[in-house]
């Protein structure tokens, strides 16, 4: 448990998530990024569990399949789960994010059997009715999979409950975004609470994002620069005490864990129909494919309603899809005076010295 | 205007280029007719000017091609059928990258790409294309603007964001053909979902053209290009003869017909030639390779910058390389070619590439081809900058060498960049697997 504000409940760690869930009879379904349906695993009472390549530092297991030039996340995410790191769960849900987490969950089915279910998923890269039918259709399989690992087999009413959930725990995180940077919390505390939605139940994030929401907003500190993060995650959270250090705060998120997974609330009376709609209509992000211009009109937004001209973009070396976007949206940026850097992290490795250099630098050519 | 652009093309493309074409087909088969004295290799195919002209005619009313044709650029694996029968001049950026491979200029473009700010990590096709695109450079001569751009995810996701990149480059529309990746066989939503992108793609095709789709040039063109794919299987099956008349070497040189001009009746009739050429060379017993010894199979992009050195570096120990994963994938899917039912058809084959199946499914592969083509040893090549062709490599290689106990080679470079290869790394590695062959 961590206290993150004097007037808000402590916060449970992944450890405490967990060990409660399964305290209750539930189960657990380790996920890799980024988009996955929340509420499908939660009907089944699997609790998501999410796998971002947490903090290891021996890839040893990951490296003996997978080539130096595979993205850390998904060679530290073997790694993590050929050593036993995700043995509490039972199933291991794997998205097709990018080519690279496309090969690792062939490579767990195929090649090198995980301990758990292996459910991959396959997230369709145009949207409109063609990527929601084909969304809805492939969730109905992972239904039947998900009905054949756990021996459950929840109803329509079972599953319409838990989107009501999820949907509510969303609406919530939107909230907390729109008020970013001016909630009585720093960096660290908002991520640590933001990103607890990786771990904790729908019915523990909203009360605590409740909370959060009714604290009044903090006076605004002049001498902090504002900026606006972008990327594939907030890692590691040392960053943010960088940051601080520099004299900035965090104003605004575009990062494909966080603010490009606030999805809108959905639509059909279908659960499957309603789920799919959900993650095709989320915010533009590069592993959906989105488009150049919408991803930048979305990031001139955040940056136009914030009133911020610096953007850093946090990358993971080898990720394509954030990479093709990043000169573009850069120099969309650059054309509307908003300064922007790149720290590419591993995240195997501590933030390298040279991140901060570009961090302070980046502060110091918009500072007042 | 028209009048002028015409007069262009005519001049241009068909009389003096044809011409000039014609000419150097006819020079270059003067040359092979004299008495071949490489002391590795066999002697070279007689048709190869006649691909040379192919594919510099190809290039060459690219050039012109803006004046006359709605121009597209796609993907090598998109169901480009539709496009030609809507008359459209297609290019294939990857087919250019590695040309640009191939004339060691891959790096030059990608440069320009990475000083652009892409990263060097990035696919180096994407980065020979962007870096060729933001510079007006090519060895080409030029590439014709598009009107049109299609992407097909079933060999890579990279190509969606590289496709992104080009149509915020070039302004045009982007056709988007998403292929869910198949792990045994493809579900039917995933089939009907293919089939809708593909049927509401046509009206954006029929818009950028201008005119209506003719369903039965839909179906002539789909019979050409089943034709096309069903002889290009043949021409690669004869590299299982003993000694093979074609090494993967050849075969990546002669796929380009049928990545880049699939549906066209031209591409027929050279396969035609080809596939005669070869069974000729069966007949009278001439290989690829002098007093050919060992035969390996290849997985993986070529290495386009280095084709010629591995290729003699083999032949000297004897060694033919007689097929590779990566030409057979335009070569096996010819059956599920339906020309009675284009559309659904097309959606069922072009989901089911070998890049968009399994690590599973390309090691079944390889070792139903180490046996049809009496393979000794497998040369995996690890592709810094194609992830989906590479990962798996790792187990896949010790799979064959351990169950299958067959010798595998991992063998590191990059399909299109050479920075990303030492050559004299690569030479101990392969001189170490070519004396394990031989023991
Ligand atoms: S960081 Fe990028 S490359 Fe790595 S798993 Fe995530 S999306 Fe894929
Ligand atoms: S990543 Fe690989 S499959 Fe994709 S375009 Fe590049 S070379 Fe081709």
């Amino acid at each position: 448990m961590r206290t993150l504000h004097p007037e808000l409940p402590p916060i449970p760690s992944r450890a405490d998530a967990v060990g409660e869930h399964l305290a209750g009879g539930g189960q657990v379904a380790a996920v890799l990024p980024v988009h996955y349906p929340r509420s499908l695993l939660r009907a089944f009472d699997l609790l998501p569990v999410e796998v971002w390549g947490p903090p290891v530092r021996d890839t040893q297991l990951g490296d003996a399949h997978l080539q130096a030039y595979t993205c850390s996340v998904v060679r530290s995410g073997l790694a993590v789960a050929l050593a036993g790191g995700i043995d509490v769960a039972s199933v291991l849900v794997v998205p097709h994010t990018c080519d690279s987490l496309q090969g690792l969950a062939s490579l767990l089915l195929d090649l090198v059997p995980a301990r758990q279910a292996v459910v991959p998923l396959y997230h369709p890269r145009v949207g409109g009715p063609a990527g929601t039918y084909f969304l809805a259709a492939e969730l109905r399989a992972v239904y039947t999979r998900l009905a054949d690992v756990t021996g459950r087999h929840p109803d329509d009413a079972a599953l319409s409950a838990a989107i009501a959930r999820e949907e509510a725990a969303d609406a919530r995180l939107a909230a907390l975004l729109a008020r970013q940077g001016s909630l009585p919390l720093g960096d660290r505390a908002f991520y640590t609470l933001a990103r607890s939605r990786e771990y904790l139940p729908a019915e523990r994030f909203t009360p605590l994002a409740d909370a959060a929401l009714a604290l009044p907003d903090a006076p605004a500190d002049p001498a902090q620069v504002p900026i606006v993060l972008s990327g594939m995650f907030p890692e590691p959270m040392a960053l943010f005490d960088a940051i601080a250090a520099a004299g900035g705060r965090v104003v605004g998120d575009d990062t494909a864990c966080v603010g490009r997974r606030a999805y809108p609330a959905g639509r059909s009376d279908d659960p499957f129909v309603r789920m799919a709609e959900r993650l095709v209509d989320g915010p533009p992000d590069s592993t959906r494919g989105s488009a150049v211009a919408v991803r930048l009109a979305r990031l001139r937004g955040l940056v136009a309603a914030r009133g911020v001209r610096a953007v850093l973009f946090l990358e993971v070396k080898f990720c394509e899809p954030e990479l093709f976007y990043l000169p573009l949206l850069r120099a969309g940026l650059e054309a509307d005076g908003v300064r922007s850097t790149t720290i590419e992290v591993d995240v195997t490795e501590a933030l390298p010295h040279q991140a901060i250099t570009r961090l302070e630098a980046l502060l110091e050519t918009v500072a007042p | 205007m028209k009048l002028a652009s015409s007069l262009r093309w005519h001049l241009n493309v068909t009389v003096l280029g044809s011409a000039w074409l014609k000419w150097d087909r006819l020079r270059l088969a003067r040359k092979l007719r004299r008495p071949w004295r490489h002391p590795h290799l066999g002697p070279p195919l007689l048709t190869s000017p006649r691909l040379k002209e192919l594919i510099s005619r190809h290039y060459l009313r690219g050039r012109f091609a803006n004046d006359r044709y709605p121009v597209a650029w796609v993907t090598s694996g998109a169901p480009v059928e539709v496009l030609v029968a809507l008359g459209y001049f297609v290019i294939y950026p990857e087919n250019h990258g590695a040309v640009c491979g191939i004339r060691e200029v891959g790096d030059t473009m990608a440069a320009h790409a990475e000083a652009a700010g892409y990263s060097p990590d990035l696919c180096s096709y994407a980065r020979a294309d962007i870096g060729a695109a933001l510079s007006g450079e090519t060895p080409v001569g030029r590439l014709p603007r598009p009107d049109l751009l299609l992407c097909c995810t079933n060999i890579c996701q990279t190509v969606l964001y590289w496709y992104r990149v080009l149509a915020e480059h070039f302004g045009c529309p982007l056709v988007v053909i998403d292929t869910p990746f198949v792990y045994d066989q493809a579900s039917e939503h995933a089939v009907t979902y293919v089939e809708r992108q593909i049927e509401d793609s046509v009206a954006v095709c029929e818009r950028v053209a201008g005119r209506a789709l003719d369903s039965r040039r839909l179906q002539r063109v789909t019979s050409r290009s089943k034709e096309a794919v069903a002889l290009w299987g043949s021409v690669l099956q004869c590299g299982m003869a003993r000694p093979t008349p074609i090494t993967a070497f050849d075969a990546f040189i002669h796929m380009a017909p049928i990545v880049e001009m699939r549906g066209e009746e031209l591409t027929v009739a050279y396969y035609r030639a080809l596939l005669a050429e070869l069974r000729r060379r069966v007949d009278r017993g001439i290989g690829a390779v002098k007093g050919e010894r060992h035969r390996v199979l290849w997985d993986n992009l070529p290495i386009w910058h280095r084709l010629r050195w591995l290729g003699e570096l083999l032949a000297e120990h004897q060694v033919a390389m007689v097929a590779s994963t990566y030409t057979n994938a335009w070569g096996e899917l010819a059956e599920l070619i339906d020309p009675a039912r284009p559309i659904a058809s097309a959606a069922r084959c072009y989901i089911h590439p070998i890049l968009n199946r399994g690590t599973g499914h390309k090691l079944a592969t390889m070792r139903r081809m180490v046996g049809e083509y009496g393979v000794d040893g497998v040369i995996l090549h690890s592709d810094r900058s194609c992830k989906p062709y590479s990962i798996g490599q790792v187990d896949q290689r010790s799979r064959l060498a351990g169950e299958a106990g067959v010798p595998a080679l991992l063998l590191e470079a990059d399909h299109n960049d050479p920075r990303s290869f030492s050559e004299q790394q690569a030479t101990t590695r392969l001189q170490a697997f070519l004396e394990m062959l031989a023991a």
